[in-house]
């Protein structure tokens, strides 16, 4: 019975959690932009006054702006598509019935459990490396000239990097959603004539539909704030050809000790992951609904 | 060209043996309807001739050819299923054209096709819209008008009323069978329930545990059951199979008498006396349960939709002599 009172009462007892909510959220972001309006750097101590939009002048004028912003867009696209491409290919390779199918869908699993930096670690030395790696040593066992990645290719290094972190996120979804497919479908399908590309394109990946966009959705949030793999592996470089928007809000306000300047990259970031979010919502956001 | 003749066909999942080695011919353009209780294979059988599940040993031949390798498309059949696995993000006129478009059929024909199809089934007004937006009914026509577009040479069906409410399953049983004296295909129907398989089949197949107990024409099955499961699954309410001393008088082991052949009158001279327990008015007819007869079970009557019997009145039971049905202890006919 939701009578005025109870409704009342019940407002009131929800408002602590409510309210820690908010200042847990609007503290740090009203900080953030407190601060990406004042002349701070902590190699300057004194005054720190209040000089409007100047950071937000400086950042965009970076010369290292334009590249971060690229290498972000870039290192979130290419992650997604390498994830979803080889996403669906791993569920349906997975969805077979085969021996040993269970430790086989562990092991898969397994890189989403390996922290960022250990992985990424890992590959910088283990594969990646082109005196110690193994992707070296398979090069000079042909006779060829070892790659060097992460200075020859950089950026594609990270996207390869992080495409594996996130590869059996975006299997473990796809898979749930092609065996939630049913099979009386795919039987109808079998009768009317249909092959397996034909399956696959007018049956399978429709019902994939909104799984994908799921992946691609959560992925987004969490691949615009790339920053471990990079710090361990190119550090940024050479020069700032890994650099994303992270990575350069980092490199502004810790390593020049710029709190204004950083806090200012940090309101771009947050209107870039917006931009994106909202353009993302527009284009595949209705598979979400029903 | 819908002939459909299966030969010692065989069905084992790993040790267990779903269907032992059968034989079965389906004539061209029979109405032929698989009946059983749930898990006796009907379903196994007819997906055994669709081709999506493999025979363990046999031969299927469909319009005197070998199919028993063929894959289910180049079969020539076309399949309704329990849930009418229609595709969801497709609409109706989508639905109904994807098979002939994975045939490659040309525009102009599917388009034909679609219409005709549409009005035979009163689909026009619908075609645009998604399945989800159908009710029931209608997503059993699309589906069944998937199959139509095809034209197969036979049509499976495999329980496609059940996931209807009663009125429009009675509704689409006349469809169905309308459809089948227009396009006069074969149909071969699975379904669990007696009536269904009474009022549409020329030919029914009962089975009981991958095993045909007997083929034949409804009435055929009525009038003569082979075995007491045939004579227990056929006719509604179920038959009175009374054993002990009162068969073995007829010299059986059983005797069945259906309820409809029980004449009741008054208790004076009749062979059975007994007290009438529950009695369900139906309007058109009454069923009698009877007990205290003297027999061990309880015998059910069909009377007249007005008899003035209730519950605890005493009534005597004439039985039809001629239509007494005798079994031996293995349960077959005498």
């Amino acid at each position: 019975m939701a009578t005025q009172h109870s409704r009342a009462a019940a407002r009131l007892m929800i408002s602590p959690a409510v309210v820690v909510l908010l200042l847990w959220m609007i503290v740090p972001l009203a900080l953030t932009l407190y601060f990406s309006t004042l002349r701070y750097n902590l190699l300057m101590p004194g005054a720190n006054p209040f000089v409007g939009l100047e950071n937000y002048r400086y950042f965009f004028t970076d010369p290292a702006f334009t590249t971060a912003l690229v290498n972000t867009l870039l290192l979130v696209g290419g992650v997604l598509v390498i994830t979803v491409g080889g996403g669906i290919a791993l569920a349906l390779l997975l969805d077979q019935e085969m021996f040993g199918q269970g430790i086989v869908r562990l092991l898969v699993i397994a890189p989403f459990f390996v922290m960022p930096t250990v992985s990424a670690l890992v590959w910088k030395n283990m594969f990646m490396d082109p005196v110690n790696g193994l992707f070296g040593y398979i090069a000079r066992a042909f006779g060829a000239q070892p790659f060097e990645w992460l200075t020859a290719a950089p950026l594609f290094s990270i996207i390869l990097i992080v495409s594996w972190q996130w590869l059996p996120f975006a299997t473990l979804i796809l898979l749930t959603a092609i065996q939630s497919l049913s099979s009386e479908q795919l039987e109808a399908a079998e009768m009317d004539g249909a092959g397996f590309g034909s399956k696959f394109l007018w049956i399978i990946l429709p019902h994939l539909a909104r799984a994908i966009t799921v992946v691609i959705l959560i992925q987004t949030i969490f691949l615009l704030s790339i920053f471990a793999e990079i710090l361990v592996t190119t550090g940024g470089g050479p020069g700032v050809a890994s650099t994303n928007l992270t990575y350069l809000v980092y490199i502004q306000s810790l390593l020049q000790f710029d709190v204004g300047l950083g806090s200012a990259g940090g309101v771009v970031a947050i209107v870039l992951a917006n931009i994106v979010a909202i353009f993302l919502m527009r284009m595949i956001g209705k598979n979400l609904d029903a | 060209m819908g002939r459909i003749v299966l030969n010692g066909v065989r069905k084992a999942f790993g040790e267990v043996e779903v269907i032992p080695p059968l034989d079965l011919t389906i004539e061209d353009g029979e109405f032929v309807v698989f009946v059983g209780p749930s898990g006796c294979g009907k379903s196994t059988l007819l997906r055994l001739i669709a081709g999506l599940e493999d025979v363990t040993g046999g031969e299927i031949s469909i319009d005197g050819r070998d199919a028993t390798e063929l894959p289910p498309a180049k079969r020539g059949l076309a399949m309704v299923f329990q849930s009418y696995a229609l595709y969801p993000h497709m609409s109706v006129r989508k639905n109904i054209a994807f098979p002939m478009r994975m045939a490659g059929l040309p525009e102009g024909e599917q388009k034909r096709r679609i219409e005709a199809a549409a009005k035979a089934l009163n689909l026009t007004d619908y075609l645009d819209r998604r399945p989800g937006q159908l009710s029931g009914g209608q997503r059993q026509r699309v589906a069944i008008g998937r199959a139509i577009v095809r034209e197969p040479s036979a049509f499976l069906f495999d329980e496609p009323l059940s996931n209807l409410d009663a009125a429009l399953r009675v509704g689409m049983r006349m469809e169905i069978g309308e459809l089948h004296k227009s396009l006069a295909t074969t149909m071969v129907y699975v379904t669990h329930d007696q009536v269904e398989a009474m009022t549409m089949a020329d030919k029914i197949v009962v089975l009981r545990a991958g095993r045909i107990e007997q083929v034949g024409t409804p009435l055929e099955l009525y009038r003569t059951p082979h075995n007491l499961f045939v004579a227990g699954f056929i006719g509604s309410p179920t038959m009175n199979l009374i054993g002990g001393a009162e068969a073995e008088r007829h010299g059986a082991r059983t005797i069945g008498v259906r309820p409809e052949h029980i004449a009741s009158g008054s208790p004076d001279g009749a062979p059975w006396v007994g007290t009438v327990g529950l009695s369900e008015h139906l309007g058109s007819d009454t069923f009698l349960y009877v007990h205290g007869t003297g027999l061990a079970e309880t015998v059910t009557v069909r009377a007249d939709g007005e008899v003035p019997l209730r519950h605890g009145d005493r009534v005597g039971l004439t039985p039809n002599p001629d239509r007494i049905h005798r079994f031996d202890a293995e349960g077959s006919r005498l």
